[in-house]
């Protein structure tokens, strides 16, 4: 093999991950082109590449009132993922640096709950929530966002302490800190980037839950994924104006996540492995 | 004034085959001694340590600092300060804040805390690199944080587990002398753990070796190797270890080869193990009194030369130190003599304690 | 030294005094777990046995005071309902192939994305978008820009007419899932590549083993715990699958495409029939958990891997 064919074989890969990155995301690209199309442009055959560029689908959504929706799943999703941290920290801080016996038995519960399928729990929530006049509340899904990441932000954090090295915490101890300032100020600090791509999953993954809201809200508590369901019957009539709204929807958490995709590798792999 | 005792102190892990990890230490250092303790790995050298500062219970006895009994107290009330094998410093932290992280915790004004920062920085050559954090340091220089942070503190103890094994080989002897000159200046009572029997040597009052958690001897560096106890201590101290055999006793002596070798005290009748260190042995002309040797090996260091080899008809290796300018060659044959059986080891090869031990 | 002969008499004491510290010191060490375990009993557990209670039950939500017990009677119809068996065979079907596919392309994608090239960061970032979509907003665009038998891309990149959605209902629902789902698993496949140690290929390289060679006996091996941990946590997510579902097909044509979730979501809000919804959602944990125990105990066999190398 020369460095010649060497050289060009290394340039075709590259060609081939940028060809098939762009395949693999086209949807999306397809999406935002829609977005800005008038509906007539959007539903075409051919389909249409060529258009006069409009805002028009962008003020209708918002018009339609998207931004309660929106306003609702940044507090759902902001006040779970504190919940989650608020009870997380503590409990990742106990399986991994101060473990007692039936510690594994725990961590194994906590796992366990993640097999739970949500469907097993949804009539007696829904019947629960309706007695207690929760339904369309955003605090009910607040509470069960949370309780639907703890296990597995519990299980990502505890790894991430396991990399605390112990004889930092000792250092402290002798240093005379008691637990809560070894807590908050040695160990936070050093797990800081881990809890962040902790909190990252969390916000994700209840940006992005369907389930819940759909079946236990409606229009005073709805997320934005709830918002979407009203395109269901749309029928290829509106094209243009869900493609704005599946990325005003997606938007938030899109950007959240390129710009810290990489906390986002490493907390998975984290939660992976160690 | 302060002294730390341990009285019968004992760690116990439990199990189904409860790990006696130190047992019954009883050991008293005195106020500003610099006291190492000694063992090789799994000797409970560090859990010692560790049960001073208050890190690992304490399951058996006791042990006070001062004339306080601090067995159960937490570490943060037994005024010690630790330096750790790792170093153990805060990555987040400035050197500056790493220094002042436990003067802040006892509430101490911001101009003392910076004055006492400052202080430490000084004589430790940290000055230039109070605002770096951890990361941007040279492994030396995080030791001397490490330090710096133990300083600060005034403590009445400090506590050093292996502070020395991440540094290279130049970096460690030349740290050895500034701990023990900084300790001296200080005058701050001092346990350091270590599995280097020379920082041992070199830089103890006192040492103690430790073996599978039972203090086997503490005396100061010359003691412990002109005397020492028994068997595990004789073989322990000393580079290259000593030479230890096991052999009949003949008359007043043992035979090595043809070689007679009058021992210094007197045994009874049956076997002894005999301890002969390499530069009690030396190489000698074909003509003199002596024993043969088979060389196997030869270690050049330079000034010295250490010759391996087997004695005719006995399984154990000796080891003698020659000249570095004119050592033997390998597979040859060479004659060796004891130069003064005042300085051969006895021990009783059942007990392994030394004979004619005062 | 006077301290140092007194202290043996004062040994006794201290000793007991160790044990209850022991004991209180224990408690203060699962504190901190204590409300992290209440609140998931309280979400997931509590509602889960109030689930079993009603599986008891003949029960529907329009007939108010129709509630009374009956046995086993919900489980038996559940076990003869063939729309069931039917969706329970949809799931499975599901769950294996996304996840097989997924993890398939993911590890594709991981490779080609783990060397240095042009834009590298660029791929990443557009490789990782799918994941970041909201499923709702996947799916719905799926089904209209994609699928669509007149104006949908698909057909039209082709050159061919076909009604994706009706004739291939369940292939159209695992497309939108596996394309959802394979960036997650890169990410998780790319990590592990990453952590491989370099020295260890160089050493594979020195032995004179050839780039598959390597692949196969260096690479994949280490990426084994990667790999574990993709499929189950893929699994969780994707048995649980419902957005594409409910969007893309509800459930057709008929009952072809419909899934447990979304069989049990039919019958609880739309049939209101809720002892035969909680029965199924009973039988659905129990299938789940056999599975999981199974997954579980490879995963934990992976913790003491790690364990044994920290």
């Amino acid at each position: 093999m020369t460095a010649r064919t060497n050289r060009l074989g290394r340039s075709a890969l590259t060609g081939l991950t940028w060809l098939v990155a762009l395949l693999f995301v086209f949807p999306v690209i397809w999406m935002v082109v829609t977005s800005f199309k008038h509906e007539v442009d959007a539903a075409t055959d051919p389909p249409t590449f060529a258009f006069a560029p409009t805002l028009e689908q962008f003020t209708t959504i918002l018009d339609r009132g998207f931004l309660p929706y929106l306003a609702n799943s940044a507090f759902v999703t902001v006040l779970s993922t504190a919940l989650v941290l608020l009870l997380g920290v503590p409990a990742a801080y106990a399986l991994s640096l101060a473990p007692v016996k039936q510690t594994s038995n725990a961590l194994g519960f906590f796992l366990s709950t993640k097999m739970l399928p949500i469907v097993a729990a949804i009539i007696p929530l829904y019947i629960i929530s309706q007695n207690l006049g929760m339904l369309d509340n955003v605090w009910a899904l607040i509470v069960l966002y949370a309780g639907m990441n703890l296990p597995l932000a519990v299980w990502m954090m505890r790894s991430f302490f396991l990399e605390v090295p112990t004889e930092m915490i000792e250092a402290a101890r002798v240093d005379g800190a008691k637990l809560p300032t070894v807590l908050y100020r040695v160990i936070l600090p050093v797990v800081a980037p881990g809890i962040a791509a902790t909190a990252l999953i969390c916000v994700i993954f209840s940006w992005t839950e369907f389930f819940y809201a759909v079946n236990l809200t409606a229009a005073q508590a709805g997320t934005v994924p709830v918002f979407l369901v009203g395109f269901i019957t749309s029928e290829g009539l509106f094209w243009a104006q869900l493609s704005a709204a599946a990325l005003l929807a997606s938007l938030p958490v899109m950007i959240v996540g390129w710009i810290a995709q990489n906390h986002l590798v490493r907390g998975l792999s984290m939660g992976a492995v160690k | 004034m302060a002294q730390v005792a341990y009285a019968g102190a004992s760690r116990v892990y439990p199990g189904a085959h409860s790990v006696r990890a130190v047992d019954g230490l009883d050991l008293c250092i005195g106020d500003g001694e610099f006291l190492v303790l000694v063992g090789p790995s799994g000797s409970g050298k560090s859990t010692a340590l560790r049960m001073a500062a208050g890190l690992e219970d304490v399951d058996e006895g006791s042990i006070s600092i001062g004339d306080r009994d601090v067995t159960h107290l937490p570490p943060k009330d037994r005024d010690i300060a630790m330096v750790f094998q790792s170093y153990a410093l805060y990555p987040h932290m400035s050197v500056r804040e790493n220094m002042a992280f436990s003067l802040k915790l006892r509430g101490m004004s911001k101009s003392e805390v910076n004055a006492k920062v400052e202080e430490a920085a000084e004589l430790l050559d940290l000055t230039k690199y109070l605002d770096r954090k951890p990361k941007a340091l040279s492994g030396g220089q995080r030791q001397r944080v490490a330090m710096g942070r133990a300083i600060v503190r005034e403590p009445s103890v400090f506590l050093m587990d292996e502070p020395l094994s991440n540094l290279d080989a130049k970096l460690r002897v030349e740290t050895r002398a500034n701990i023990a000159a900084l300790q001296r200046r200080l005058g701050t009572t001092t346990i350091y753990v270590t599995h280097d029997q020379v920082e041992a040597m070199t830089m103890g009052d006192r040492v103690a070796v430790l073996r599978d958690g039972v203090l086997q001897q503490c005396a100061s560096p010359r003691e412990l190797y002109d005397t020492p106890r028994n068997v595990f201590v004789a073989g322990f101290i000393g580079s290259p270890a000593m030479n230890l055999l096991t052999l009949p006793v003949d008359g007043d002596g043992v035979k090595l080869g043809e070689l007679k070798v009058q021992l210094p005290v007197r045994v009874e009748p049956g076997e002894v193990t005999v301890g002969i260190r390499p530069e009690t042995l030396s190489l000698v002309g074909a003509a003199e009194d002596g024993f043969e040797l088979q060389v196997e090996l030869v270690e050049e260091l330079g000034a010295d030369a250490y010759v391996h080899g087997t004695l005719a008809g006995h399984a154990d290796k000796i080891v003698v130190r020659a000249d570095g300018r004119t050592p033997p060659r390998l597979g040859e044959a060479v004659r060796v003599a004891v130069r003064d059986t005042g300085e051969v080891h006895v021990f009783d090869p059942e007990s392994g304690l030394r004979i004619g031990a005062e | 030294m006077t301290a140092l002969i007194e202290a043996p008499q004062s040994s006794e004491p201290p000793a007991t005094r160790t044990r209850t510290q022991a004991r209180s010191a224990a408690w203060k060490r699962r504190a901190p777990l204590l409300p992290a375990l209440l609140f998931t009993i309280a979400v997931t557990q509590v509602p889960f046995l109030v689930t079993v209670f009603y599986s008891f039950q003949s029960w529907n939500m329009v007939r108010p005071g129709s509630q009374h017990f009956v046995g086993f009677d919900n489980y038996v119809d559940v076990f003869t309902d063939s729309v069931f068996l039917q969706a329970l065979g949809n799931t499975v079907t599901i769950t294996v192939v996304c996840v097989l596919v997924a993890m398939l392309l993911g590890l594709g994608l991981a490779l080609l994305l783990d060397r240095k090239f042009l834009g590298r960061g660029i791929v990443r970032t557009l490789l990782i978008t799918p994941f970041l979509i909201l499923p709702a907003a996947g799916a719905l665009l799926w089904k209209t820009t994609m699928f669509d038998p007149s104006y949908g891309l698909l057909n039209w990149a082709f050159g061919i007419e076909v009604e994706w959605l009706s004739d291939y209902p369940l292939a159209a629902v695992m497309t939108q899932i596996v394309w959802q789902w394979t960036p997650f698993m890169m990410l998780l496949i790319l990590a592990g590549l990453q952590a491989q140690s370099r020295e260890v290929l160089e050493a594979a390289q020195v032995d004179g083993a050839g780039r598959w060679r390597t692949f196969v006996s260096i690479t994949l091996p280490q990426l084994s715990r990667y790999l574990q941990l993709a499929v189950l946590l893929g699994a969780i997510y994707i048995v649980n699958s419902f957005d594409a579902i409910y969007l893309m097909t509800q459930g057709g044509p008929g009952t072809a495409s419909t899934n447990l979730p979304y069989y049990i979501y039919q019958r609880a809000f739309e049939g209101f029939d809720v002892g035969q919804s909680s029965a199924m959602g009973v039988v659905v944990v129990a299938m789940t958990l056999i599975v999981a125990t199974f997954a579980l105990r490879l995963m934990f066999r992976a913790f003491d891997v790690s364990r044994g190398v920290k």
